[in-house]
């Protein structure tokens, strides 16, 4: 058996699902360090995908398609990995607060999200405070995201950042927000730590967080 | 199975019943009876007198039965094959080609802000935008070559102005008789021929008769010569309602009608069989500024229901289309020529033309070309109306999904997003990666598009040995004109 991370690459642009998670364990079967399956194959694939679509030579339904197949890709991988080793590739929890039934938005920043190798735990729409609280207890996230699309409902996000402080848990945890009538001051406001403006600067601005932090 | 369906392939748009066309024909019948029209022309005058007609002086009255006669004369197809050796454009019923318009005196010049003459240069950057972007079918001047060393030959050195950068077929303008001429001898030397040229002309001749009813000598001049050889021409009355036509859009839409009819008339006798089109920009005249108006919403109505006239007649059509009063590039721009725009491609007018005029048709801006490209992709869009086969109808995707469920990792959605409209200059972004990329504006937007085309787009040349020959006419005709 043989591998070529050079193919994976290519095969993770083209958004082919099946094959990709072949090639993965056909090199993980040839003895391929995991680090390097990830490092060499698969996090150049998705940076290509990235700098696509941020140009527009690449739509919404394909680089989905991508983030489908990294993420399936991931699944083998993940076991395999050290935590050292999966690197910025940590664990999301995402969900939409209570009084709002609104799904899409939340959904693509979790697949955008996978697609960046992260471990997605969507905990759904119409959560109380509480879930989001024993969701990051339970999960341990690097970040916990919450969507509103309401602006009745916007308030909940605030309230969530509260009840991590009062759990004492606020420190250990990156909060990040997001939905259309939410803004970058209105993060700040309620004390959140990120906010995506949309699914794809979701991930980005992630990423240069925890550049900067490592710093 | 199912019977009695009816499947719209297309969306449906038409301003008159076929009781009201019906009418606005048999009042041009009459006008042609009872007032008929003036003729500056000689060859034309006698024409006329070896007919049935009646001449008195310049004045010239015409029985139906001749006009009947010659309608049954003219193609309902012409296609043009542009230097580009492709036979793009496919004039027939319902099959629509945008073009620019031709002749602006003035240029918006893109580093001061101000207008000033247009020039040779002008010409070809506007050939080179309209060569680069897909929506445009045909090609006019844009703009005059104002620098031409005579102005009784600016025509063969647009001519030149045009090829250079554009391989598309043309809608050309000239001085007279002599004039298209020199331009049809060009177009045999490019399709290699006279026949050739019959076959796959590479341009069409634009022409205008004066409203009302009157036809002056140079006007005729080309219209014959065109008779004579068979060049493919739209005579193309250009009524201001309330000022050289009734006020009312039905009353010069039978004057403008009467006008062609006069026309087709006058070439079946000099040659039966060219390849006349119809035309007509039919529009208001402004009571407050008293001109002619390019945006009105009227020019718009006039239009799309002389196209309706032209079908039933079994004309091909020239109609006119994203065009404005504005005197620069702005939202009023914008809003009147996506008007006009629209409801042309709705009519199905064959060929399009004076997208991207600015300044009621006497300025000349290539942003506003690079502008309409995008506004015309919208347009066509509309236009293809709604699929309703059980693929598109997607009930077996609908179940799968369910209620709460999502579409945008689908297989269907990946097949099918792609027949959607693209926008290359709509900005669709939420407001902080606007404000991150710059606040840029349409206008912003638009300015750099036009630039990046302009510096590298590179079109097919022109082939040397031709465009010697091609010269050598421009340049004889300097000579005799010197």
């Amino acid at each position: 058996m043989s591998y070529d991370l050079g193919k994976i690459t290519e095969t993770l642009i083209q958004g082919k699902v099946d094959r990709l998670t072949e090639l993965t364990q056909e090199a993980i079967d040839s003895n391929a360090e995991p680090a390097k399956i990830l490092n060499e194959g698969l996090l150049p694939g998705m940076d290509n995908v990235g700098e696509k679509w941020k140009n527009g030579e690449m739509f919404m339904p394909e680089v989905l398609r991508c983030a489908k197949a990294m993420s399936k890709s991931m699944d083998i991988l993940r076991p395999r990995l050290t935590e050292g080793e999966l690197g910025s590739a940590g664990t999301l929890v995402i969900g939409t607060v209570a009084g709002d039934l609104h799904d899409i938005g939340k959904d693509l920043v979790g697949m955008m999200f996978e697609g960046a190798g992260y471990k997605v735990i969507n905990i759904g729409i119409d959560q109380p405070n509480e879930n989001f609280v024993n969701a990051a207890i339970e999960h341990k996230p690097d970040v916990l995201g919450m969507s509103a699309l309401l602006t009745t409902t916007m308030p909940r996000m605030g309230e969530v950042v509260n009840s991590l402080k009062e759990a004492g848990i606020r420190d250990q945890i990156t909060v990040m927000v997001g939905g259309a009538p939410v803004t970058e001051e209105y993060a700040q406001e309620i004390g959140a730590d990120l906010y995506g403006a949309n699914a794809s600067t979701a991930v980005d601005v992630t990423r240069e967080y925890f550049a900067k932090a490592k710093n | 199975m199912k019977i009695n369906q009816t499947v719209n392939n297309s969306t449906q748009f038409k301003v008159l019943s076929e009781n009201q066309i019906e009418e606005i024909f048999y009042s041009a019948l009459e006008v042609l009876e009872r007032t008929g029209g003036v003729i500056y022309h000689e060859e034309a005058l006698e024409l006329f007198k070896n007919s049935h007609a009646i001449v008195e002086g310049n004045r010239v009255r015409i029985p139906t039965t001749m006009v009947e006669e010659a309608l049954n004369f003219y193609p309902r197809k012409i296609t043009l094959k542009g230097r580009n050796g492709k036979r793009s454009l496919h004039l027939q019923k319902d099959t629509v080609a945008f073009g620019t318009g031709s002749d602006l005196p003035f240029t918006y010049d893109r580093k001061s802000g101000e207008r000033r003459r247009t020039s040779y240069n002008d010409v070809t950057n506007a050939a080179k935008l309209v060569d680069a972007l897909d929506n445009y079918d045909f090609f006019m001047s844009h703009g005059i070559v104002g620098d031409a060393p005579n102005p009784q030959t600016y025509d063969r050195h647009q001519f030149m102005a045009m090829l250079e950068n554009c391989t598309k077929p043309m809608v050309l303008t000239s001085v007279d008789g002599e004039g298209l001429e020199d331009l049809w001898k060009m177009g045999c030397m490019i399709q290699g021929g006279e026949d050739e040229f019959r076959l796959n002309p590479s341009f069409v001749a634009y022409i205008e008769p004066i409203s009302p009813l009157k036809n002056d000598r140079t006007a005729v001049e080309k219209l014959l010569f065109a008779a004579e050889k068979k060049i493919p021409a739209m005579y193309t009355p250009c009524p201001s309602s309330g000022a050289t036509a009734p006020a009312t859009i039905a009353g010069m839409l039978v004057q403008s009608l009467a006008e062609t009819l006069l026309a087709t008339v006058m070439c079946h006798l000099k040659n039966p069989g060219m390849p006349l089109i119809m035309g007509g920009v039919t529009t208001v005249l402004d009571m407050k500024q008293s001109s002619y108006s390019y945006g009105a919403p009227e020019l718009s109505l006039a239009s799309a229901a002389n196209t309706d006239i032209s079908k039933w007649l079994n004309l091909l059509m020239f109609s006119t289309g994203g065009c404005s009063d504005s005197k620069i590039l702005d939202e009023q721009a914008a809003a009147e020529q996506m008007m006009n725009l629209f409801y042309s491609y709705l009519s199905g007018a064959n060929l399009i033309h004076d997208v991207g005029y600015i300044d009621h048709g006497t300025n000349a801006s290539l942003e506003s070309l690079v502008l309409n490209q995008e506004m015309m992709g919208m347009v066509k869009q509309f236009g293809k109306g709604i699929n309703t086969d059980d693929e598109h109808l997607a009930l077996d995707l609908i179940e799968k999904q369910g209620p709460g469920g999502e579409y945008v990792t689908t297989d269907h959605t990946f097949e099918h997003w792609k027949e959607w409209f693209l926008p290359k200059l709509q900005d669709r972004s939420d407001y902080e990666t606007w404000v991150k990329n710059g606040s840029k504006t349409m206008g912003d937007r638009v300015k750099e598009r036009t630039q990046h085309l302009l510096d590298n787009y590179k079109p097919e040349p022109l082939e040397e040995g031709l465009k010697k020959e091609l010269w050598k006419v421009v340049e004889d005709a300097d000579k005799r004109h010197a």
